[in-house]
C-alpha cells in the first residue's frame, strides 16, 4: 500500500549509422527526453519529469534504453518521446528515433519481455545469416552454445546480436 | 416529493440536473496592465494568451482552441469561450501569465459558467435606479 509504483518503459534508438549508435550514453539520452518534454508539455511537463524520471539501462550495441517514469504521469511523458529527434553526445548530434516496445511495472519484467524479444529477434536475423557463407553460421552457433551461463542471459544474448550485427554489415 | 406529485397536478415541483450540460465553458476576463494606457488588438490578445498557454503547457497546450468572442479595447474586457476539457489549462495559464512587454500584467477572471446567458446578469454590477 505504501509502495511507490512507477513505469518502466523499453524503447530501442532506431539510428540510420549504426557505428554512431556506440556514442550515446545515459545522461545525453535523458537531456534529450527532458528537452523534448519542456518542449512539448512545457513547464508543466518539465516539472512533471524531474521527480521520478531517470533512465535506467542503456545498452549502446544494441539501442536498448529503459527509461523510469512515475506512474501517475507516464501515459502524459510517453507522448513526448515521439518528437525526439536527435540525441546530443560529446558535441555530435545523432538523429535517432525512440520507439517504445514493452511497457512494464518493474525492472524484472522488463528484463523478461527483452530476453524473449532478443530470442526473437534471433530467429529473424539467423535465415538471413545462412546466405553469407558456413563460417559465419558457425560462430554464431558457437556464441550460442557459449550463452548458457547460469544468471549471465542477458549480457549473453546482447553478445550475439553484436556478433550478428557486424557479420550483416 | 414523488407521492405528492400523483395527487395534485398542478403544484408539481420537478428538479432537473444536468451534468456536463454544455460543451462550451464561456470565460469572462479583464486584463490589468501596469501601464494603464497601452491597448491591445483583439489578434495581440489572442497571441498574449496563447503565448501564455505554450510557456506553460508546451506545444500541446499552446494547439488548446479557444475562441475571443466578444472585446471591449477600452476596458480590456474579454469574453473567452473553450472547450470544457480545456478550462482548467486556460484558467490555471491566464493566472500565471505575469507580463506583457516588460510590464506587469495581471488577468482578473471575472465571471465562469458553462452557459453563455448566465454572463449576462452579475450581481456585482447591479444598478438599482
Amino acid at each position: 500500500m505504501v509502495r511507490v509504483k512507477s513505469r518502466y518503459l523499453l524503447c530501442e534508438v532506431n539510428v540510420s549509422d549504426r557505428s554512431r549508435l556506440l556514442l550515446l550514453d545515459d545522461r545525453a539520452v535523458a537531456t534529450a527526453v527532458r528537452a523534448a518534454v519542456a518542449r512539448t508539455h512545457g513547464d508543466y511537463g518539465s516539472a512533471l519529469c524531474t521527480i521520478g524520471f531517470s533512465v535506467k539501462y542503456l545498452n549502446a550495441h544494441t539501442g536498448i534504453v529503459f527509461l523510469r517514469f512515475p506512474k501517475r504521469s507516464y501515459k502524459l511523458l510517453w507522448s513526448a518521446l515521439p518528437f525526439i529527434t536527435s540525441v546530443e553526445s560529446r558535441g555530435q548530434k545523432i538523429p535517432c528515433s525512440l520507439n517504445c516496445l514493452h511497457v512494464g511495472g518493474t525492472i524484472r519484467t522488463c528484463q523478461k519481455f527483452l530476453i524473449r524479444y532478443n530470442t526473437q529477434q534471433l530467429h529473424l536475423m539467423l535465415p538471413q545469416c545462412k546466405n553469407e557463407g558456413k563460417e559465419e553460421k558457425q560462430q554464431v552457433r558457437k556464441a550460442i552454445l557459449n550463452c548458457s551461463l547460469p544468471g549471465g542471459n542477458k549480457e549473453a544474448f546482447e553478445d550475439e546480436l553484436e556478433i550478428e550485427e557486424d557479420e550483416e554489415e | 416529493m414523488s407521492g405528492v406529485d400523483e395527487k395534485d397536478e398542478s403544484a408539481v415541483y420537478r428538479r432537473v440536473v444536468l451534468k456536463n450540460a454544455s460543451p462550451y465553458h464561456y470565460l469572462e476576463v479583464c486584463l490589468v496592465l501596469q501601464d494603464e494606457s497601452t491597448r491591445l488588438s483583439a489578434v495581440e490578445l489572442k497571441q498574449f494568451i496563447i503565448s501564455g498557454l505554450k510557456s506553460l503547457y508546451g506545444e500541446v497546450g499552446a494547439a488548446l482552441t479557444f475562441d475571443l468572442l466578444k472585446y471591449d479595447e477600452d476596458k480590456l474586457t474579454a469574453l473567452l469561450r473553450v472547450y470544457s476539457r480545456g478550462l482548467v489549462k486556460l484558467w490555471s495559464s491566464l493566472t500565471l501569465l505575469g507580463s506583457y512587454q516588460n510590464q506587469a500584467c495581471a488577468f482578473r477572471v471575472l465571471q465562469v459558467s458553462p452557459f453563455l446567458l448566465a454572463l449576462t446578469g452579475n450581481s456585482r454590477e447591479l444598478q438599482l435606479d
